[in-house]
């Protein structure tokens, strides 16, 4: 019996299996894509009528987990996202406010500034000082969160509409080919992460960094320093999504975002990001937000009482998606083994 | 050399709580006497707040998470973590508020009372089962990634039951009831203890017993160290965690019934909302870490009373807002779980350095 050309120690050909293993966003985008289906034919009119919201509302999420995919891939977890956009919204809310700074740029790049250093303070504490990231970053949420009413930022008040300028609350929300500002900067966000991940030296010490450290410092990679980056890529993204957040909303106040981060996570996971550390891509990430997106747009659509109900369906069919999605990839790899000579 | 050793060893992480409570205490009673002394001056009324028998009073309030802390020191101590027991906690506590209308309708209210209870405590142990179930046959997602996800599962559960309404016990007995269980002391001298302390030392001489004086507690920790070598041994490891997760969730169950006493014997969907937090910053200041396999009930007690301390230092001596307190809550957390390593780097470092001035001298 003649055998198959082997290449690279699997069966030659196409295999579906396999390439299913190789990109685990392909089963998700599948989901996503019956999910619109099936809700478009149960509500006639919704994907036309929702695309654009769809769009907007995970581009916070999605700017937040694609900062998130960095943490998660080095091994680490960062639990301190909403309280960091909470923080960096409030901060640069008040400057604008009290004008001190009236410029786009100005506001971006104090939120992303804020973010940076909780997320370089969490980095360092949990690289440096050898402490689990759960901790570090649970005690981040405190602080941060405790920060937030303080009187030298927020204090008893909360910053609403009149506090901000007409540029900034116009632009955020404002459409050239259609498309709202907002979409264009998750956009941008994600097109650099990914090529960063992909293509620059920085961003595959990362990828090593998450598969084998020692391996990864044995070949000369900073790690303690890699690790530390992860945090503030992650901390400068929550930083953004908060002023993102700022000029969709026009308000902020104490707890807005609460909860926020396990939507952020749970999109990464989704996106088949390991959180083991080491496996993960922006496209798998993207797909995951839009269609924790899509769940959240949808359920409204489908039942009538809808915030009650909302909550209920949005846990329930997360979790789900979760584990589902890990048991497609158990089924995959056991399949795709049983077909190697071993 | 090594009783020595041992000492320091024993000694340690406790010791390090005693200093750090007796600091507090010294720092807010000379605060409080201060206070005093002027209000004296401007010849006013002065009162203690803050002595033994106030604090003692006043523990109700920073007790309602112990319970649940108790629950995720077994959970640290393996290794694991669980992030929905504030929502088991909401949960439990709707489950028991809807279910007793009902049974009252057809039998005493006493009874009713007692199914109610039963009822919450079982959702307590089948929240805790869905989640040692799913973290145990789950191996490829961490206990923090399912826990997130129950958690938003179990909260959705409290919306599909009680709407965004407040359920009111709509009968004195049962008011007074719970009440008397968060409020309710025992007249011991001059000192009044809360019962609900006394409930909690219980329980944690129960637990202690169990983690340090019984093979399941050297399982525990067994599984904390290494999940693997353990199951190699003869432990059953799933079997074990999963049991472990169900105790978690009794003892949430167990806070949401003194928490309904905490608020006048109502229940909202919303309530307890990050309690979690509270819990695993009690557990982790108590010495129990998230990487597993150490950790002490004594350490815990003691860290219980230094949160309770700390909040009514803060809160009525020195008239701080709520936040400044999570502020020290978040700064005490990072710092004590930073501490200890930066003072085995220190160590180290000086070993290191002696090492290399002896080589040298040779």
């Amino acid at each position: 019996m003649d055998k198959k050309p082997v290449k690279n120690g699997r069966a030659g050909g196409f295999n579906l299996l396999s390439f299913v293993i190789e990109h685990r966003e392909i089963p998700l985008l599948g989901v996503l894509v019956l999910l619109l289906a099936g809700v478009s034919i149960a509500v006639p009119g919704y994907f036309s009528g929702n695309y654009m919201n769809i769009l907007k509302n995970s581009s916070m999420n999605l700017v937040m987990a694609s900062g998130m995919l960095c943490v998660l891939l080095i091994g680490s977890i960062d639990i301190s996202v909403a309280a960091v956009l909470e923080l960096a919204a409030a901060i640069a809310g008040v400057l604008m406010r009290d004008s001190k700074i009236s410029s786009m740029i100005g506001m971006f790049a104090i939120g992303i500034g804020v973010g940076a250093l909780i997320g370089f303070v969490n980095g360092a504490v949990m690289s440096f000082g050898r402490v689990l990231p759960i901790i570090v970053t649970l005690g981040m949420t405190y602080l941060a969160r405790a920060l937030i009413p303080m009187d030298f930022i927020l204090g008893m008040n909360k910053i609403a509409r009149i506090d901000l300028t007409d540029y900034f609350k116009e632009f955020i929300l404002h459409e050239y080919l259609g498309i709202p500002v907002i979409v264009y900067i998750a956009l941008a966000v994600v097109v650099i992460m990914g090529l960063f991940l992909k293509y620059t030296p920085v961003g595959r010490s990362i990828y090593a960094t998450g598969s084998n450290e020692e391996a990864a410092r044995m070949r000369g990679v900073k790690v303690k320093w890699i690790k530390v980056l992860a945090h503030v890529i992650c901390g400068g993204m929550a930083g953004m999504a908060g002023i993102m957040r700022l000029g969709y909303y026009n308000a902020i106040e104490k707890g807005a975002a609460n909860g926020q981060e396990m939507y952020v996570i749970a999109a990464c996971v989704l996106g088949g990001v390991s959180v083991m550390g080491g496996y993960g891509k922006i496209t798998g990430v993207v797909i995951g937000a839009l269609l924790i997106a899509t769940i959240d747009s949808a359920i409204p659509q489908l039942f009538m009482n809808a915030t009650m109900m909302k909550e209920f369906f949005k846990g329930i069919l997360i979790l789900m998606a979760i584990l589902l999605n890990v048991l497609l990839q158990r089924a995959a790899t056991k399949r795709n083994l049983k077909g190697r000579d071993i | 050399m090594k009783a020595k050793k041992a000492l320091s060893h024993l000694l340690r992480w406790e010791t390090m709580l005693v200093v750090l409570l007796v600091a507090l205490w010294l720092v807010f009673d000379a605060k409080d006497a201060s206070l005093q002394a002027a209000k004296l001056a401007k010849g006013r009324k002065a009162t203690d707040v803050f002595n033994f028998t106030k604090m003692l009073n006043g523990m109700g309030p920073y007790l309602l998470y112990s319970f649940m802390a108790l629950g995720m020191a077994l959970i640290l101590g393996m290794g694991d973590i669980d992030i929905s027991v504030g929502a088991i906690a909401a949960l439990s506590a709707s489950v028991m508020g809807t279910v007793y209308g009902p049974f009252k309708k057809v039998m005493a209210p006493g009874l009713a009372l007692a199914l109610a209870i039963l009822c919450c405590v079982m959702t307590g142990a089948a929240c805790g089962f869905l989640n040692g179930f799913l973290v145990t046959r789950f191996r490829e997602l961490f206990p923090m990634i399912i826990t997130l996800g129950t958690q938003l599962f179990y909260r959705g559960f409290c919306y599909l039951l009680l709407g965004g309404e407040t359920l009111q016990y709509k009968d004195d007995t049962v008011w007074v009831g719970f009440k008397k269980l968060y409020n309710g002391s025992i007249t011991l001298g001059d000192l009044s203890i809360p019962t609900m302390l006394i409930w909690f030392l219980l329980l944690a001489a129960v637990f202690f017993v169990f983690l340090h004086l019984t093979t399941g507690g050297r399982k525990l920790f067994a599984i904390g160290t290494n999940r693997v070598t353990s199951r190699y041994s003869g432990i059953r490891v799933d079997r074990f965690e999963l049991s472990m997760f169900v105790i978690c969730g009794v003892t949430s169950a167990l806070s949401a019934m003194f928490y309904v006493g905490s608020v006048s014997a109502t229940v909202r969907a919303d309530a307890m909302v990050g309690y979690e937090m509270y819990a695993i910053a009690v557990a982790v200041l108590g010495g129990f870490s998230t990487g597993g396999g150490k950790g002490n009930i004594i350490g815990l007690i003691l860290s219980v009373i230094i949160f309770g301390v700390m909040k009514k230092g803060l809160g009525t001596v020195f008239g701080l807002p709520d936040s400044t307190v999570n502020l020290a809550v978040g700064a005490v957390l990072i710092v004590f779980s930073l501490l200890p390593n930066l003072l085995e780097d220190l160590s180290n470092f000086r070993r290191l350095r002696r090492q290399h001035a002896q080589a040298q001298l040779k």
